[in-house]
């Protein structure tokens, strides 16, 4: 509860940071508000200035912006010339496609390929795995994403190309912005598949440095949870071993999981950036991507918001399935 | 207890079988997405049509984002109709026709807002009719009238009349936005009658007739942008509409767009000119050059607009695919600033000249674009009036070194702060490498510096900066724009950008040539083309080529110098 109360407060902290970092940067966004060949058309520049409230002091553009955020207003994006709101809402339910896609691969695989490492562990299934691990979280996401799209789809042609939709092929009608959900939603399976394949991709680049971590993590942990006492008395009382690792050994060892799980939402938004760019996938980490390339200060105050809240809400949410997984634990 | 776990297994597996099974029943459903044409699925095949129902929730002939309904069955609206989808970093940042400067921007309002007056395809210098059947210039060039076709319509169905025309320029001239600068100079338009639209300036502007064919000067339907808000000034509210309405006669219309996805334009089945084939367009946002290349040759786009040089090569052989390269207009150039903090030394010409005479011309453009480009004698490029028959560049080391000796400088350093880019297929960085290499060998050294190129540009309004480079695309096909922006003369970027001393003879030749037409007036260009390349302040490197790549049955494709790419030229073979 006492997260919860001082969210509003790391929230101005993170609105204050990117408004002041933002403007700390040696460049004008007018040059791009209205070109470099405009820049010494005192006209143009005045309009351009005052038209996007840039013609006032930074602390006073700082006031204004905060009592418009007080009242929901983010403001207008100099680049895509709509509210960052709506921006940032129709570009969300990409980004959160993308990286529930990614948790999954992450998440899954990871937790398998841990497992599987842990029950053989020292064997060539064990390298095996903890060498895909070890790859996975070292490869850059950009360059992996290249080299996937260039042997997967250029090549080999067994993949779809960049994009959240096949060529010439319109989106489902829209219930939650995740095509593949609306698509099912809307009972048109074929699209469903298709709108999975283009996501097949990207959420595996994205994904597998998650399952690296994952795997190791789940690795470790298992380990120390076969050789723990408990283990060995439940195996004494003769319980099956799927039942011994599935209600004793995986359940502890998944704690940790859920943390770090909870906590990567916030590192694939971030990995997103690239992600989204390589994919042509068009979420929040193209946009933010593209807001700070302008120097549209709303659009670059809105991504930092909404990623804060997303931060906040991830890591409580992880301790709210902390306690549901550990009964050890209890918030007061 | 052994066979409690062995029961459980075998449950467990059954559990999987009837998994797999029920996935691929699933799967056997879906099909593998490639082949299917679901109806239901909203996928327009190759040679199949849409039905582009171009129609607008309250605003008779504007378009609505999803008011376009595409069909996904062939159909027989002309045996190879298909939806055109075109590969594009897309640099727009409004639709609104009055306040759009870019790239991108020119290709959108070619295919949706018509001119008064066009391009010939094949000839640059030779103006054909659209909108306007006649237009004249009066003899000092201070007066231009225009009369419209009487058949010309809206997408909505209405004439295009004068008083649309006389709206849509006071709009532009009075948003103050970056195209203004087209109108700068007017001192009234007239409309005597529905058909006619006289114009009139202060003083002479040759190339007022010439900037009538750039994209920015489209027609709007002025009624219905006023009833969504257009107005000639500050108080003007209708950028927003314009992101999901349109309200043009041209070939295409607004079907919807999404900032950093697509840009979807359907046709105009109400067009009085010569229809497109193609019920709609698709520029599909796609960065990076090597994923337009494989897109086009995996079949997921019909053209792929920026193809870097390097990639022509693996096209080659490509079944159902054509490339060709082409000239632009387009060029990239060094620029100096005597006048700029630390750039001292730079007020003597001969230092100017002899930094001109160090750089390996021929180099540069091998290392930039593998070749792909030619030469450029001055600021006013290739191919434009009054850029015949001046000196290309030519490397000179020895020269170069003796001037350096004349003007009694030696060890010279220099800033050249430059924006990291890459554009027309040149990689800033690669190509500032090569100039910092030349001009060591005549003892010149250059101190690299990147930088964003808003930050660039914030430092060369500012205190200029000694060497730099950047780029330049034409926004109409008269040069009087180069001399606007290169020249030493008033009101010049780069007059204050350079901190030079203005040209009184440049001056002087730019006001002639704007009051002279015909063969006198690109005598008067190729002479200020000849000024600025004895100023020394702008040293164009690189012209660059064009790849056009395209699907082999698109036809039309080629570039155009005043609109880049004319959607509504473009069929299929």
């Amino acid at each position: 509860m006492r997260r919860l109360a001082i969210t509003p407060l790391l929230l101005l902290g993170i609105v204050t940071i990117a408004f002041i970092v933002a403007r700390l940067i040696p460049a004008d966004p007018v040059a791009a508000l209205v070109g470099e060949r405009q820049l010494n058309n005192d006209a143009v520049v005045a309009a351009a200035k005052a038209r996007w409230g840039l013609d006032g002091g930074i602390p006073e553009q700082y006031f204004t912006y905060l009592g418009n955020l007080v009242t929901g207003d983010l403001g207008t994006s100099f680049r895509t010339k709509q509210s960052v709101a709506s921006d940032l809402w129709e570009r969300l339910p990409a980004t959160a496609e993308l990286a529930l896609g990614a948790m999954v691969v992450g998440g899954a695989g990871g937790i398998a390929l841990g497992i599987t490492a842990a029950r053989h562990q020292n064997r060539p299934v064990d390298h095996v795995s903890r060498l895909v691990a070890l790859v996975g979280s070292s490869l850059p996401v950009f360059w992996l994403g290249l080299i996937m799209l260039y042997v997967l789809y250029a090549r080999l042609g067994w993949f779809p190309g960049p994009g959240r939709l096949p060529s010439r092929t319109d989106a489902p009608p829209h219930l939650t912005g995740l095509y593949t959900i609306d698509a099912l939603a809307d009972g048109d399976f074929g699209l469903a598949w298709r709108c999975l394949r283009q996501l097949m991709l990207p959420a595996f680049v994205l994904g597998w440095s998650l399952m690296g971590i994952v795997s190791r993590l789940v690795r470790a942990a298992m380990l120390d949870e076969l050789h723990a006492d408990y283990v060995r008395t439940a195996r004494a009382k003769g319980l099956g071993e799927g039942v011994v690792m599935r209600s004793h050994v995986l359940r502890n060892a998944l704690t940790p999981v859920i943390t770090i799980m909870g906590l990567s939402l916030g590192v694939l938004l971030t990995s997103a950036v690239l992600t989204e760019t390589v994919f042509s996938w068009n979420g929040i980490g193209s946009y933010a991507v593209e807001a700070t390339k302008r120097l549209d200060y709303p659009a670059i105050n809105g991504v930092c918001i909404i990623g804060g809240v997303i931060f906040l809400l991830s890591s409580l949410f992880a301790d709210v399935l902390y306690a549901a997984v550990d009964p050890k634990i209890r918030y007061t | 207890m052994g066979g409690s776990q062995n029961r459980r297994t075998g449950h467990g597996r059954r559990r999987w079988i009837a998994a797999g099974a029920a996935l691929a029943l699933v799967a056997a459903s879906c099909g593998d997405g490639e082949n299917d044409a679901d109806p239901t699925s909203g996928v327009t095949q190759p040679g199949g049509d849409t039905t582009p129902e171009a129609t607008t929730g309250g605003t008779p002939g504007a378009t609505t984002p999803g008011a376009t309904t595409p069909a996904t069955e062939g159909g027989d609206d002309g045996g190879d109709a298909r939806d055109l989808i075109i590969a594009r970093d897309m640099d727009l940042t409004t639709l609104d026709p009055q306040r759009v400067y870019c790239d991108t921007c020119q290709i959108y309002m070619t295919a949706i807002y018509e001119t008064l007056i066009g391009v010939d395809p094949g000839d640059i210098t030779k103006l054909v009719p659209r909108l306007a059947e006649t237009y004249e210039a009066n003899a000092d060039n201070t007066e231009f009238t225009f009369t419209l076709k009487p058949d010309a319509t809206f997408a909505d169905g209405s004439p295009v009349t004068s008083a649309d025309v006389k709206f849509s320029w006071e709009r532009l001239a009075g948003l103050e936005g970056s195209a203004s600068y087209l109108m700068s100079g007017f001192s009234a338009i007239e409309t005597p009658d529905e058909q006619t639209v006289k114009v009139t300036f202060d003083a002479p502007n040759s190339a007022f007739m010439n900037i009538v064919s750039a994209p920015y000067m489209g027609i709007v339907n002025a009624k219905m942008a006023e009833a969504n808000g257009a107005t000639a000034d500050a108080d003007d509210s209708a950028e927003q509409w314009f992101l999901e309405n349109s309200a043009g006669s041209g070939p295409f219309m607004l079907d919807s767009y999404a900032e950093g996805d697509q840009l979807v334009l359907a046709r105009n089945d109400q067009y009085w000119g010569d229809p497109t084939p193609f019920p709609s367009v698709t520029l599909k946002q796609v960065k990076d050059a090597t994923t337009q290349l494989q897109q086009l040759q995996q079949g997921d786009v019909d053209i792929a607009m920026q193809i870097s040089f390097d990639s022509v090569g693996q096209l080659e052989g490509t079944e159902g695919v054509t490339t060709e390269l082409v000239d632009s207009f387009n060029y990239v150039y060094l620029a100096l600033g005597p006048g700029a903090a630390g750039g001292e030394d730079l007020s003597e010409p001969l230092v100017r000249e002899a930094i001109k005479k160090a750089l390996d011309y021929e180099g540069i453009l091998d290392t930039t674009v593998a070749g792909n480009g030619k030469l450029q004698a001055s600021p006013i490029p290739n191919g434009f009036e009054g850029s015949e028959g001046l000196p290309l560049p030519e490397q000179d080391v020895d020269g170069a070194k003796a001037l350096l000796e004349q003007a009694g400088v030696d060890g010279l350093s220099l800033n050249a702060t430059y924006p990291t880019i890459n554009v027309y297929g040149v990689d800033f960085d690669t190509m500032m490498a090569k100039v910092q290499q030349d001009l060591s060998e005549i003892g010149v050294e250059l101190e690299l510096e990147p930088v964003e190129i808003a930050q660039w540009a914030e430092l060369v309004e500012s205190d200029g900066i000694p060497v730099t480079a950047v780029y330049f695309a034409p926004d109409h096909i008269d040069a009087s724009q180069y001399v606007q922006y290169f020249g030493l003369i008033e009101g010049s970027s780069w007059l204050g950008r350079s901190g030079a001393e203005p040209n009184p003879e440049e001056q002087q030749l730019f006001a002639d040539v704007l009051a002279a037409s015909g063969k006198e007036k690109t005598d008067l260009y190729n002479q200020l083309g000849q000024a600025m390349i004895d100023d020394l302040i702008i040293l164009p490197l690189v012209n660059p080529g064009l790849v056009l790549a395209s699907a082999s049955d698109i036809t039309g494709v080629r570039y155009s110098a005043c609109c880049n790419l004319e959607l509504g030229g473009l069929g299929i073979g």
